[in-house]
Order: structure tokens, then C-alpha cells, then sequence
């Protein structure tokens, strides 16, 4: 029963989140660079508004400019039902692991491109062909560090990973879990295209990436792109704690348990949000050709990681 | 051997190694120099560490001279050789950063590859972390060849004499002090000398590119 | 005679009476008969794959067929599981061929390429049945030589097509041959050394032949046999003779024939050597790695539909060839369990591949059929014009591209888990392999997505950026419903891949003497209980249409109706179908970041007006990505051939009595030789 609730919970949870969360980040960002900011709430405002508004389709485009925003959304929610994030005795849990939402992710970032070239526009290609460039980059990172992940636990789901993490504590300062950590957190950016690899605040469609590939939407349809995208950012961001820090996750099924996870996981995102916030104001957006540097690097970490947890276990 | 000290001690190792991969990661000049000071307090707490581990006097007179030598003086000299450079980066290795980072990789698998004899010999938590001070050799040994400016150069030569070290201390608990003593003098020579060279260079060619040295043979 | 004996024999008889049919009947009846003759020769084959793999075994021994001794058919589970892939294939491509090849008697519908392919069916199929060194060579043969009629099929077009088709035909002659002929020794000497040819023979003696004989005989025939499958270095005829031929031959061809390279590398290294040393397989495996790489990176700068398909094929065959070495590797090192996973995934991965594949190749025929072009960057728009060929496509390309919930999918998750599990390593050469091995997994995944959205993207969606692809139409109801079909397998092995596992277990336990470590499936998925490792697909799917479905609804039932305009062009009023981002626009990036991999040759001629150099008349921009494998290993190859051609030809000086006198000098050589021993 409680399984299913919060396999149930877990998406509208997020869902509800996240724009508060992109929010919380443009409010901490407006007041480190001495700005008010519009408050917690005004991607929810926007949002409201762009569901109002009717949707228009460009011209010569097909049924997959159609389908993919609710494709999108529906990974987002379906891995939302999957990961541990405020439990890890989700009833779906035992369904997918880690390599699974990796994919269910590419799926989303795979289904935009296609509708960003559907449009049949410059930019929407462009910004297809460089998203899913990244997204290739990306990869290699994603599993590796799983890979790491997965030798301290024994398996790659994610619950039987966070698990492990929470029962031992001293596991998570090894060398092998820092790097993967540090690999992780570089290829969260990459893949929710914040900065130094994408700017999500730009207003110039040459330097675009994922504001190019949605460029032609509107209406309802930029809204649950918005959403869907707010959510992959607050999953992944959520699976970074938890993977790392994994203090506070229900990992019994009682109601008292699920309820402190809730919070704890409402903290830590807050925390995380706010910090990969201030770290945009400080930094400078990579040009598109150094982004493979930056991967190449994050690949090497996690292969460092993978080697550590054998060498130094 | 208790949990702390393996902690830390891999933990130093780690930064040892990060270090070492971080000089192919960036072009600015000046952050190499930083990392290389990075490296040389992890070198120290290496060699700390095991002094507190072995109980070992004379190897805690090495920590704190490794200390003050490689992670104040020499990079103090090389700042100071860093300022009068007119274009502080790395433009264009030789072989460019991605594909560094990638045989930066490959080199480490061969690092573990060939100590893990050595850790089969005397499986102690000093002794696996031996691959880590093995891929810092071989991580600055292709920056050394692979990099065009004499501060690079300068800097991967120093990350080699810091892997070479943290072999050592990890492997031997510690080579005897007049030795490492003899060693870090030896380098603080080539480096002087490389200073003088690179200011040299300097002033006949008007930059520090080291294919610029090639002119002279043609 | 039980029913597996009795479907191959069904099987082959179909085939031989549908060869002489394509001979005798009149151009009108042909492709019909043919293909339904193809289909029913495959289902027949996939029947008695079928009993195979449920645990049935099928001998027959057939005396004096083969002018150098009997030929033996020998079937078992490992058997059972090519026969069940290649069958299937087959019997697809028949309903396809009806649909396909036309009815004017020539090319692709002329008497010898149609009788050529039930042949090259029966072949296929009795390769996996043979049960000695000899049947296997013969029927070997007879596959290469069909597919290579079939390859140049088209050969009598005018210019620069036909030109490809016969260096195609060329290319794949001389490598299929140089395969076959290394493949013979390896299996001879295998043969000598053991004393007798049929594989239960082979199999008892292997393990008192000397290492240096195994070894010998392992590295040849896995040269053949990687030749065959398209393992980078011995690819270069792949990639053209995949393109050139027409669209049914490309799908038998890369769906099925490929696959028997890695069934006779599981044949002979595991089940005919039992085995063997680590550097065999870390060889073989770093073979294949090395293809997954760089036949995913070619096909992902590829502009040509069926050249992409053909490099992607490299590229799978690579991450089969990579999980049977990995098999290999950790059965060397004592992680049997783990080495029958890789096995087993690699085995899955084959067959999934023959699913996918098919259809890819069914849909990228239907194209050619429709505008006579392969060529990316001017197809375009096609979403609209041929619906369901665009579907067909999109489902093959989900699968291909490895992403959940497609069946490429499944295969590629079973081979990170089997590598992934690596740890703690056995051994040095584990833990390095290991890691590296996921990475490239992981690439080459990733690239195969940017891949197959740029064939799916540019080739299919926006508007028509050609006269060609504006005109194109839908194929024909024929070639829909083995659209169809095919579609309906990949699902099938998409969302219940726990269908296969009882068949793959059996498999597996020929091949490797131990079952897959705790592979369990059910109707939901796959799971290893072992690691607690759990893939549902059915889940997956549901959730996906469920969720997206509902969103679809919800937000249509709050909000207003849709309308149509022109798409953002900076305030420039309609942009016109040539500032779409063609196939070759949307791989810059990858060629750019692989530029030292690639090296893609790029030229610029600008021309000037006479009367000022500042003013420009002209641009051309011509970018061509050679194959360098090719270019620098073979190009000297050819060199030398073509030199000692020249310096040969001393020989021929035109006199029938020198000639003569050669055949003399040879008689007497082999007499001399013959005496001296």
C-alpha cells in the first residue's frame, strides 16, 4: 500500500517542486547579483499563463512536434516513480535501476531533438544537433559512474545503491564515491544544460542549446516542456543527494519515515539548488567546442572512480 | 592501521592524482602553478601521514621540508616566473586536452596494472594506494611531452619528482633523508637552471614556446 | 526424423524448388513465387530453430552428398537459436521481395538474382545445422557466392551507380574469399589435428591438440569469421556491398549473414576449442570494441541512409563480438556465471539486431523505392507523404538506437550488467577491460542515439528538401504488411524479452557448459536475482503511454485549439526548405570533436568575378569523410596486388605452349615434392 503511494507521490511531489525550485534559483541568483528577483512563484505564474494561451505549430511540421512535450513529461514523471527519492520502497522501484533512467532520460532528450528537427527551422536543428552531441558526450560518464556506484552495493538499482549508502556511512567519504560524485555533478550540468555548458537565461540563438531546440513552442506545449525540464533538473539534483548523501531517505516503509523524507529531500534540493545557483554567477558559459574537454574530464573522473573502488577498497 | 589514517592517507593520494590530471585539464598558466602547490601539500601529508603511521622522526623532518620546499617555495618561483609572461596560457598542445584526459585515463589503468605485483608483494593500505603515486610519473611524463611551454614543462617536471617521492614514502615508508634530501636539491638546481633558461629564451625569442628552440637547429 | 530434421529438410527442399521456379516462370509470376517460397522456407527453418531451443536435438547424416565425403546436419540449441533468427529473417524478406523487386524481369527481378536468393536462404540456413567441417564449408560457400550475385544484381545501371555496384561486388568477392579461404585452413588443420571432421569428433579430440595448434586455428577462423560479421579492420566491404544491393538483399545480408560470423566464433571458440586463453578473447573483444566505435562514428557522419545502416551494422556486430570476447574473458579467469551472461547478451543482441535491422532495411527499400535516392541531406518531409514507412522507421529506430523501451535496449542492459558485475576483477586484464569495455558500450550507445535521430530527423520529418522526396509516395500494401511483421517482432522481443530467456539458457549451456548467472524471465522482463538487477519493459511501455496519453488529454481539455504559422525566421518572413539542417549540418558537432578519429576532408573553391577580387561569383563546398581504416590498410595491400599483377604478367606471354608448359613444371613440382616426402 504505502508502495504504491509513494510511487504515486514521488511524481506529483516533483512535479510540484519543480518550479519552485527554478524559482528558489533565479530568486537566489537575482539577490547575489543585487537584484529583487519576482519570488519563488513566478514559474508557476508562468506557467499558468502559458497553458492559457492557445499552442501553434509551425508550418510543414508533423505529429511529432505534437507528441513529444507530453513524451518528455511522461519520462520525467515515470522516472520520478522510480528513484528513491524521498523513499526507497517505491513499488516501482524494483522495475527499472540506474542504467534504465539514464535511458528513460535520453528517450525525453531524444524525442525534443526529433521535434526540434520536425520544425524544419536553422535554429531547431542546430539546437538538436548540438543537444544530443552533449548528450552522446554525456553518456560514457553516466554509466561509468553507475559503474562505480554499483561496486560499493553490488547491484545497479538505484534503492539497493542508496541503501547501501545509508548504512555506511564511512563508504561515502572513500575516494572512489568523491570522484564519482564530482563526475555526477558534471554530468547533471551537461545534461540539464546549466551553466558553464548551456545558459538557460540567453536571449541569443546562436549560442543556444536546449532554448534553441524549443524555440518554435508555445502555449501549452512550452509549458509542459518548462515543466518537463524543471523536473529533470530537480530529479537528477535530487538523485545526486541521495546517491551521495543519502541522510534521511525512508528506507523502511512507514508512514512517520516517508513524511521526514519528504523534508530532508525538500532540504537538501534547496541546498543543492541554491549552491549550483551561486555557482552560475560566478561562472562563465564554456564555448560549444570546449564542452568536450569539460566531458572528457568528467569521463576521467569516473573512470578514476571506477579504478579507485577496486585499488583502495 | 586504523580507518582514519587509510582514509586520509588515500584521500592525499587522490589530490596527488587529481593534480597531476588537472595539469591537462587547464591552459592557465597560473592555475598550474596552483595545482602544483596543491600537489605538494598532498605530497606532504603523504609523507606526514606515514610519518604518524610508522612513528617514523626521521620521515616527519621530510614532511615538513617537503612541505615548505614544493608547496611554498617552488611555486613562488614559479609565479614569479609567471609574471613575466605576456600570454599566460597554454594555446595549443600538442595533443589537445581531450584526448590528454583520455590517455590520462589509459595511463592510470597502466599504472594499476603494473604496481599490482607490488600490492600482492605486501598488501598494506600504503602499498595499494602505490598505483596513485605511479600515475602521477606517468600522468606528468605526457604533459613533459606533450606540452609547449617551459612553464609547463617546468611544472610536469616537478609533478615527476612528486610521483617519484610519493612511490617512496608509500612503497618503503620513506627513502633515507639524505637521500630525499640530495633528490629535492637536485631539483631545486634544474629548476633554478630552468629559470634562468626560460628567462633567457625569454629575452632572445620573445616567448617561451619550446618549438621556438627548434629554429636554432635548422 | 523428427520435426527438427523434418523442418530443415522442408526448408531447403522449399528453397530448391522456388530457385527453379524463378528459372522456368515468366516474369509476371516470379517475385511472388519466389518470395512466398523464401517465406515459407524461413518459417519452416524457424520451426525447427524453435524445437531447437525448446530441447529437441535433430542428426542426420546424408552420405555421399558432398563430392568430398557426407554431409552431416547436426542441430542443437545453439543451432536452434541462428536457425530461429536467421528463419525468421528470411521469411519476412520473402513477403518484402513480392513487394519489392519489381516485375520487368530485370535487375533486381531478373532470373538469377531471384533464383540466387532462395538459395542464399537455404545456405544460411543449413550453415548453422552442419554438423562437420565440410558441410559447414560447403553450405559457407554456397552463402557467399549467392549474396554476391545478389550484390551486383544491379549492376547493369548506367554511370556512376552501376560503377558502385560492381567495386561493391569487387570488394565483398575478394574479402568474402580471402574469409573463406582462411576460415578452410583453420578448420582443416583443426580437422588434421584432431583426427576426423564431424564436430562431435572435433569436439572430444580439441582438448589433447597442442596450444600452439588451437591457437593457430582460433585466430584463423576468427579472422574469417569477424570478416563475415564486419569487424573492423576487415569492414570495407560492408559498407558497399549493404549500400549497392537492393533493399531486400541489404536486409537478408545484414540481419541474418552477419550473424553467422558470430555463430562461428561461439561454435568453434567455445563449443569445438572449449575455450581458451585470455589473449584469444581480449583480442577478439578489442576488435569489437574498436568496430562499435568507429562504425558507430562513420554511420553517425554518414549522409547516405543505407551507407549509415550499413556502418551501424558494423557497429552492433562490434558489441556482439565484444560481449562474446568479454564471455570468453571472464570463463578464462573463473567467473563461468558472469561468462555465460556476456554470452548470453551477446547471443540476444544478435537477435535483436536481425529484428531491428530488417525493418530498418525494409524501410530504408521503401525510400529508395519511392524517390531513387539514399541520400540524407536531399530526402526530407517524407513524414507525410509515407506515414507508415516513417512509422516503421521510427519503431526500428528506437530500437536501434538503444534506447528504453526498444529491444536494442534489453541486449545492450544485459551486456553493462554482465560488465559491470566484473567487480570485484579475477584477475589485472579484468579490471582494466572492464571499465574500458562499459565506456565503450556507453559511446557508442550515445552516438548510436545522435545517430539514428539524425536519420530519422533529417530523412523523414520537416518539409522535402528535394523534387524527389516532394513527389514520393507510399510503398506498395505488399511491402506495408512486411513492414508490419517486422515492426511486430521487434515489439514483441521489445516488451517481452523474457520470452527468449528458456531458449537462451539452453543456448548458452551448449556454448559455454554453464547456464547464465541466475538470468531469469518471465513475461515482465528480465531480472538477475543475483545482483538484484531488474528490467521490466511491459512496465516501462505501459507507464510511457499512460502518462503521455494522459498529459496529451489533460492539457488538450484546458486549453485552446491549435493553429498553424510560419516558424521564427529572425523577422525574415517564410524561410525556405534550404536553411533546414541537413544531415550533414546536424553531425558537424561529432565531426568536429572526433575531427582526429575522422579526419574529414573539407573543400572550399571560391570563385571571383574577373573584374574584382572582393567580390565572389561562386562558393563550393565539397566535404567527404573517407574511411581511414581502409584507406591506410588497404590501400598498400592493393598496391602491392597490383604490382605483382604487373610484375605477373611476364608469365603471360600470349604462347598456349608456354601455358602448357606451366601445367608441366606444376605436375612435376607437386610429383617431386610428393617423392621428397
Amino acid at each position: 500500500m504505502i508502495g504504491w503511494v509513494i510511487a504515486a507521490g514521488q511524481p506529483v511531489l516533483v512535479m510540484a517542486v519543480a518550479p519552485l525550485l527554478i524559482g528558489w534559483m533565479r530568486l537566489v541568483r537575482a539577490r547575489l547579483e543585487g537584484r529583487a528577483g519576482a519570488g519563488i512563484g513566478q514559474p508557476w505564474r508562468d506557467l499558468r499563463k502559458l497553458v492559457r494561451k492557445e499552442p501553434i505549430s509551425p508550418a510543414g511540421s508533423g505529429w511529432l512536434f505534437v507528441a513529444a512535450p507530453p513524451v518528455l513529461l511522461a519520462t520525467s514523471l515515470l522516472i520520478a516513480a522510480i528513484v528513491p527519492l524521498a523513499a526507497t520502497t517505491s513499488r516501482l522501484a524494483g522495475s527499472a535501476d540506474l542504467i534504465v533512467v539514464v535511458g528513460l532520460l535520453l528517450l525525453g532528450t531524444a524525442a525534443l531533438a526529433l521535434a526540434a528537427l520536425d520544425t524544419g527551422t536553422a535554429f531547431g536543428g542546430m539546437g538538436a544537433s548540438r543537444e544530443m552531441a552533449i548528450a552522446a558526450l554525456v553518456e560514457p560518464t553516466l554509466l561509468l559512474s553507475t559503474f562505480a556506484l554499483s561496486a560499493r552495493a553490488g547491484s545497479t538499482s538505484l534503492s539497493a545503491i542508496v541503501t547501501a549508502g545509508a548504512g555506511h556511512a564511512e563508504r561515502l567519504v572513500s575516494p572512489a564515491s568523491l570522484l564519482a560524485a564530482a563526475a555526477l555533478a558534471i554530468a547533471v550540468l551537461a545534461e540539464t544544460g546549466r551553466m558553464p555548458v548551456d545558459n538557460p537565461a540567453t536571449h541569443l540563438e546562436l549560442t543556444m542549446v536546449h532554448e534553441a531546440m524549443v524555440l518554435e513552442y508555445a502555449g501549452r506545449d512550452l509549458a509542459l516542456v518548462e515543466l518537463a525540464s524543471a523536473m529533470r533538473l530537480t530529479l537528477l539534483l535530487g538523485l545526486l543527494a541521495n546517491l551521495f548523501l543519502p541522510w534521511g531517505v525512508a528506507t523502511t516503509a512507514t508512514w512517520g519515515a516517508a513524511a521526514i523524507g519528504v523534508v530532508v529531500l525538500l532540504g537538501k534540493l534547496a541546498l543543492l539548488a541554491g549552491v549550483l545557483a551561486a555557482g552560475e554567477v560566478l561562472l562563465a558559459k564554456l564555448r560549444l567546442f570546449r564542452v568536450p574537454e569539460l566531458l572528457a574530464g568528467s569521463f576521467v573522473l569516473a573512470l578514476l572512480a571506477v579504478t579507485a573502488s577496486y585499488v583502495l577498497a | 592501521m586504523t580507518p582514519a589514517y587509510t582514509q586520509v592517507l588515500y584521500a592525499a593520494c587522490g589530490v596527488l592524482l587529481l593534480s597531476a590530471v588537472g595539469v591537462l585539464w587547464r591552459r592557465d598558466l597560473s592555475a598550474l602553478v596552483r595545482l602544483l602547490a596543491v600537489q605538494g601539500s598532498a605530497l606532504a601529508l603523504v609523507a606526514a601521514v606515514q610519518a604518524a603511521h610508522t612513528g617514523s622522526i626521521e620521515l616527519a623532518v621530510v614532511a615538513v621540508i617537503v612541505a615548505v620546499l614544493k608547496a611554498v617555495v617552488l611555486p613562488r618561483i614559479l609565479r614569479r616566473v609567471l609574471a613575466r609572461e605576456d600570454q599566460p596560457r597554454e594555446v595549443r598542445p600538442l595533443v589537445n586536452v581531450a584526448a590528454s584526459l583520455l590517455a590520462a585515463g589509459g595511463l592510470t589503468l597502466a599504472a594499476y596494472a603494473a604496481a599490482r605485483p607490488l600490492i600482492r608483494l605486501d598488501p598494506t593500505p600504503a602499498s595499494r594506494a602505490a598505483p596513485a603515486a605511479l600515475a602521477v610519473v606517468l600522468v606528468a611524463f605526457f604533459t613533459l611531452a606533450t606540452r609547449r611551454r617551459a612553464l609547463s614543462q617546468i611544472v610536469a617536471v616537478l609533478m615527476v619528482d612528486n610521483g617519484i617521492a610519493a612511490v617512496a614514502f608509500l612503497t618503503a615508508a620513506g627513502v633515507p633523508l639524505i637521500v630525499e634530501l640530495g633528490v629535492t636539491a637536485d631539483v631545486l638546481l634544474a629548476v633554478l637552471v630552468l629559470h634562468i633558461l626560460a628567462g633567457r629564451l625569454h629575452a632572445s625569442t620573445g616567448g617561451t614556446d619550446l618549438d621556438d628552440l627548434r629554429e636554432l637547429r635548422d | 526424423m523428427n520435426l527438427v530434421v523434418t523442418g530443415l529438410g522442408a526448408a531447403v527442399s522449399v528453397s530448391g524448388v522456388a530457385a527453379v521456379a524463378a528459372v522456368v516462370l515468366p516474369p509476371r509470376w516470379r517475385p511472388g513465387v519466389v518470395g512466398a517460397g523464401m517465406t515459407l522456407a524461413g518459417c519452416a527453418g524457424a520451426v525447427a530453430g524453435g524445437w531447437a531451443l525448446a530441447g529437441r536435438t535433430g542428426h542426420a547424416v546424408l552420405p555421399a552428398l558432398l563430392p568430398l565425403g557426407t554431409a552431416r546436419i547436426d542441430v542443437d540449441a545453439l543451432s536452434g537459436w541462428f536457425l530461429l533468427l536467421v528463419g525468421a529473417v528470411a521469411a519476412l524478406v520473402g513477403v518484402y521481395t513480392a513487394g519489392y523487386v519489381g516485375r520487368s524481369g530485370t535487375g533486381a527481378s531478373s532470373r538469377t538474382a531471384l533464383a540466387a536468393l532462395p538459395l542464399f536462404v537455404a545456405a544460411m540456413l543449413v550453415v548453422p545445422a552442419a554438423g562437420s567441417v565440410s558441410t559447414l564449408l560447403a553450405a559457407w560457400e554456397l552463402m557467399a557466392l549467392c549474396s554476391l550475385l545478389l550484390v551486383v544484381a544491379e549492376h547493369a545501371h548506367a554511370g556512376r551507380r552501376g560503377a558502385a555496384v560492381r567495386a561493391a561486388g569487387v570488394w565483398y568477392a575478394a574479402m568474402t574469399q580471402a574469409g573463406f579461404v582462411v576460415i578452410l585452413l583453420g578448420l582443416v588443420w583443426l580437422a588434421a589435428a584432431c583426427g576426423g571432421e564431424s564436430f562431435a569428433a572435433l569436439r572430444d579430440a580439441a582438448a589433447t591438440v597442442p596450444g600452439t595448434v588451437r591457437s593457430g586455428v582460433f585466430v584463423l577462423t576468427a579472422a574469417g569469421f569477424a570478416a563475415k560479421a564486419g569487424m573492423v579492420p576487415l569492414h570495407p566491404w560492408l559498407p558497399r556491398a549493404h549500400a549497392e544491393a537492393p533493399g531486400h538483399v541489404s536486409a537478408l545480408m545484414s540481419a541474418a549473414m552477419v550473424s553467422l560470423g558470430a555463430y562461428g566464433i561461439v561454435r568453434v571458440g567455445f563449443d569445438l576449442l572449449g575455450g581458451g586463453p585470455s589473449w584469444w578473447w581480449v583480442l577478439l573483444a578489442s576488435g569489437g570494441a574498436v568496430s562499435a566505435l568507429y562504425g558507430i562514428l562513420q554511420a553517425a557522419v554518414a549522409v547516405d541512409l543505407k551507407k549509415l545502416l550499413a556502418f551501424s551494422t558494423a557497429e552492433n556486430t562490434g558489441l556482439i563480438l565484444l560481449a562474446i570476447g568479454a564471455g570468453g574473458l571472464f570463463a578464462d579467469v573463473g567467473q563461468p556465471a558472469l561468462a555465460a551472461l556476456a554470452v548470453a547478451a551477446g547471443l540476444l543482441h544478435a537477435l535483436n539486431h536481425a529484428a531491428f535491422k530488417t525493418l530498418l532495411f525494409f524501410a530504408a527499400g521503401s525510400v529508395v523505392h519511392a524517390t531513387g535516392s539514399r541520400d540524407l541531406d536531399t530526402l526530407g518531409g517524407l513524414s507525410r507523404r509515407m506515414p507508415l514507412t516513417t512509422a516503421a522507421f521510427g519503431v526500428a529506430a528506437l530500437c536501434a538506437a538503444a534506447l528504453p523501451p526498444g529491444n536494442g535496449f534489453v541486449s545492450e542492459w544485459l551486456l553493462a550488467q554482465s560488465l559491470i558485475h566484473a567487480l570485484p576483477p579475477a584477475s589485472t586484464l579484468n579490471a582494466i577491460a572492464a571499465p574500458v569495455a562499459v565506456g565503450v558500450v556507453a559511446l557508442t550507445a550515445g552516438i548510436g542515439v545522435v545517430t539514428y535521430v539524425k536519420a530519422l530527423g533529417t530523412g523523414f520529418l520537416a518539409r522535402p528538401r528535394g523534387a524527389r522526396a516532394a513527389g514520393a509516395r507510399e510503398a506498395g500494401p505488399v511491402m506495408v504488411i512486411a513492414m508490419a511483421l517486422a515492426a511486430a517482432g521487434c515489439v514483441l522481443l521489445a516488451v517481452a524479452p523474457g520470452l527468449t530467456t528458456p531458449g537462451l539458457a539452453r543456448t548458452v549451456t551448449i556454448a559455454m557448459g554453464a547456464p547464465a548467472r541466475g538470468l531469469a524471465g518471465g513475461t515482465a522482463g528480465l531480472a538477475l536475482p543475483g545482483v538484484a538487477a531488474v528490467y521490466a519493459p511491459m512496465l516501462i511501455v505501459a507507464g510511457l503511454v499512460v502518462l503521455g496519453v494522459g498529459v496529451a488529454v489533460v492539457v488538450r481539455l484546458v486549453g485552446r485549439p491549435r493553429r498553424r504559422a510560419i516558424a521564427w525566421g529572425c523577422g525574415n518572413g517564410p524561410q525556405s526548405e534550404r536553411t533546414e539542417y541537413t544531415a550533414t549540418s546536424f553531425a558537424e558537432p561529432l565531426e568536429r570533436i572526433f575531427d582526429d578519429v575522422l579526419r574529414p576532408e573539407h573543400d572550399v573553391d571560391v570563385t571571383h568575378y574577373a573584374e574584382s577580387a572582393y567580390i565572389v561569383e561562386r562558393v563550393r563546398f565539397r566535404r567527404r569523410v573517407p574511411d581511414r581504416v581502409e584507406a591506410h590498410l588497404y590501400g598498400p595491400v592493393r598496391a602491392a596486388a597490383d604490382r605483382a599483377g604487373r610484375a605477373a604478367r611476364v608469365l603471360a606471354a600470349g604462347s598456349v605452349h608456354h601455358y602448357l608448359a606451366y601445367g608441366l613444371v606444376a605436375l612435376l613440382i607437386v610429383l617431386v615434392a610428393g617423392v621428397i616426402r
